[in-house]
């Protein structure tokens, strides 16, 4: 299929003929995906077709029973998810999953875990120990505040904002980790026009910034051909089609499988 | 008003992370401690000795248990327990000669070895569950205590704490005052400070969801363990620190199961995570069954309560109980919230809405 300026490109992410099964469902049917350092690659399907359980099976969450999957040559398989996040492989979750009992600022300094050393010990010396690296971090996720321009909610506790600014902040928590690679899962579900042309103002600046490799998740497909510079269609946990966005989106089995949803994809 | 948010502008993070941010809020606490250190000039003896110095060390130790169960979200029922080991801990140490501070250091390091074991035992199930394997814990420590003579001190099962020196000064009179006031202040700025860097916050993370921790590179099992050892090394050097500055000699039932419920009662009523609330929760906790007997008392003096008097002993702790059950229906966040409402309302003053 489409490879032809694929094969020149590294590939950062490596999906090799995965397998996973829930109990007697086959969710992934032998997945084979290389996803090129600094592309944007997008992952469509109807719901069920198994985008989310590819996630979960690079980010640790439901390792695969059959296939390898490696980033940057190091294999993901066996790892936990707190260890694939200190790979710099950040994610977000198609259910909002932010920590209500913090700050919208806390919740993005979290991002900073993996660069903190965070002890009892530290905690106790705090005017010696944890100051310091407790307001260079603070710096750090400022810049990413004002990237995603979430200034005005910066103190507010997270369960009173509206949920298109919680997809925000979320997108700011996993940016804070300054990933490589960042895998986002429906990050514009249930927004409209306005807060979607924002989002995907905010992924493009973030990806520029901070020079990101992308996997996205969307449903809305005008979105992933304007951003995507390949797509995979998955139906019931299959690769039906795979190129540049157009294409694909374009091809037969595609169309059959979104039957009904065509005109979705403006 | 006094309590004023406008013109209070932080232009460095440093300033704007302090622990008390607003210029108020450090006032009152500036002037609390001032209160505290003066206290034995203008409290009479047996106030200072019976009531505020429990009142502290109680406060220090809900505020180790409320490290564990309202910041790391790992509910704890045998927290009594743990106080024990620090405090029979300590006080063999201090009997071997160990110098007091160390003693105390060694007898948090005890405690927290044992209490991870447990945490890491009971860190395999969750919810209910844990709460049972932290009750098996509290069994198993009285249990062991009881029985092994060497530990209990022998046939009456009391154990006298010898006399010791905290920093050259001899603890006895109001030095034993000061002792429990300075422990309470450490703990209190330790929670503080822990909820305001990364460790803390890495523990509020893996209570509100630990599979969004993880996706940020928190490892869920580790920080929990470090919750259990953290509150225990706490919770044991309190234990500790009651037993030479208040009960000077301790037995198995001053670290009973009903004392597990009563911390628990603390940290709820107080408010899950709220240091605040460990202290008001802790004075709520001692002192309401002291005030309801009396008031008990009082009313069957007087006929207006004419029961029987087996039930009139029962009656203070059936009213305690509903208190408890009160809190945790209709405020939830517990007394610690009602002291933010009150905080609220004169930081907007004279306007009245609240934020919250
Ligand atoms: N944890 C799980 N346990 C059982 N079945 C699951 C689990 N996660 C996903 N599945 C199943 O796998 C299939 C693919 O689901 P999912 O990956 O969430 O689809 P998508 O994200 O494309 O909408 C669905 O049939 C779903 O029911
Ligand atoms: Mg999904």
């Amino acid at each position: 299929m489409a490879d032809e300026q694929g094969t020149d490109r590294e590939k950062v992410l490596v999906c090799d003929g995965i397998r996973r099964w829930f109990g007697g469902l086959q969710a992934l049917k032998g997945i084979t995906i290389g996803i090129e350092r600094g592309e944007i690659y997008g992952l469509v399907g109807p719901n069920g077709s198994g985008k989310t359980t590819l996630v979960n099976a690079i980010t640790g969450f439901y390792p695969p029973q059959e296939g390898t999957i490696t980033f940057n040559d190091q294999i993901l398989n066996d790892r936990k998810p707190y260890r694939v996040a200190q790979l710099g492989i950040a994610r977000t979750f198609q259910n909002v999953a932010l920590f209500h009992g913090m700050s919208v600022l806390e919740n993005i300094l979290l991002g900073r875990h993996i660069y903190m050393k965070p002890s009892a010990l530290s905690s106790l010396f705090y005017w010696w120990w944890a100051q310091s690296e407790e307001v260079a971090h603070r710096a750090k996720a400022e810049e990413i505040i004002d990237l995603l321009q979430l200034e005005s909610v910066r103190d507010e506790p997270v369960d009173v904002i509206p949920l298109g600014v919680q997809k925000r902040v979320e997108l700011a928590r996993a940016l804070c980790a300054e990933p490589s690679c960042l895998i986002l899962d429906e990050p514009m579900a249930g927004m409209n026009q306005e807060e979607k042309e924002y989002m995907v103002r905010f992924i493009l600046d973030a990806q520029e910034a901070l020079g990101l490799t992308i996997l996205l998740i969307e449903h809305h497909l005008d979105v992933v051909t304007a951003i995507c510079e390949r797509v995979l269609v998955l139906n019931n946990g299959e690769k039906i089609a795979e190129g540049p966005a157009r294409e694909a989106m374009s091809d037969p089995a595609v169309v059959a499988a979104y039957v009904g949803k065509k005109d979705d994809a403006a | 008003m006094f309590y004023r948010l406008s013109g209070v502008h932080h232009t460095r993070y440093e300033t704007a992370r302090q622990i008390w941010p607003v210029p108020t809020d450090r006032r009152v606490v500036y002037i609390l401690l001032a209160l505290a250190l003066a206290a034995p000039l203008y409290l009479p003896d047996l106030y200072l000795s019976s009531y505020v110095l429990p009142w502290l060390v109680w406060s220090a130790a809900a505020l180790s248990l409320t490290l564990l169960m309202g910041i790391a979200g790992q509910l704890h029922f045998g927290f009594a327990a743990v106080m024990a080991i620090g405090a029979y801990s300590s006080i063999h140490l201090a009997r071997a000669g160990v110098p007091f501070e160390l003693a105390l250091i060694g007898a948090g390091v005890i405690t927290a070895v044992i209490g991870t074991l447990f945490g890491a035992a009971a860190l395999r199930v969750k919810g209910l569950y844990l709460v049972m394997a932290t009750l098996a814990m509290q069994y198993l420590v009285d249990w062991v205590i009881i029985n092994v003579p060497a530990i209990s001190g022998g046939a009456q099962a009391t154990l006298n704490t010898p006399e010791v020196s905290f920093l050259f000064m001899p603890l006895s009179g109001t030095g034993l005052y000061y002792g429990a006031l300075l422990w309470a202040v450490i703990v209190t700025v330790f929670v503080l400070n822990i909820k305001r860097t990364s460790f803390g916050r890495a523990l509020v993370a893996i209570r509100d969801k630990d599979y969004a921790a993880a996706v940020i590179g928190v490892n869920p099992f580790k920080y929990k363990l470090l919750a259990f050892f953290t509150a225990s090394f706490l919770g044991g050097i309190s234990g500790a620190v009651l037993a030479f500055c208040y009960y000077q000699a301790v037995t198995p039932e001053q670290f009973g199961f009903n004392v597990s419920i009563q911390l628990v009662a603390m940290v709820l009523v107080g408010g899950l995570g709220s240091v605040i609330g460990a202290y008001l929760g802790a004075g709520f906790v001692l002192l309401a069954p002291m005030f309801l007997t009396n008031a008990v008392a009082y009313l069957a003096v007087w006929g207006v309560l004419p029961l029987s008097s087996s039930l009139l002993a029962h009656i203070p702790l059936m009213v305690y109980g509903l208190l408890i059950v009160g809190f945790i229906l209709f405020e939830p966040l517990g007394l610690a919230k009602i002291y933010d409402n009150i905080r609220k309302y004169f930081l907007v003053w004279p306007f009245r809405h609240t934020q919250s």
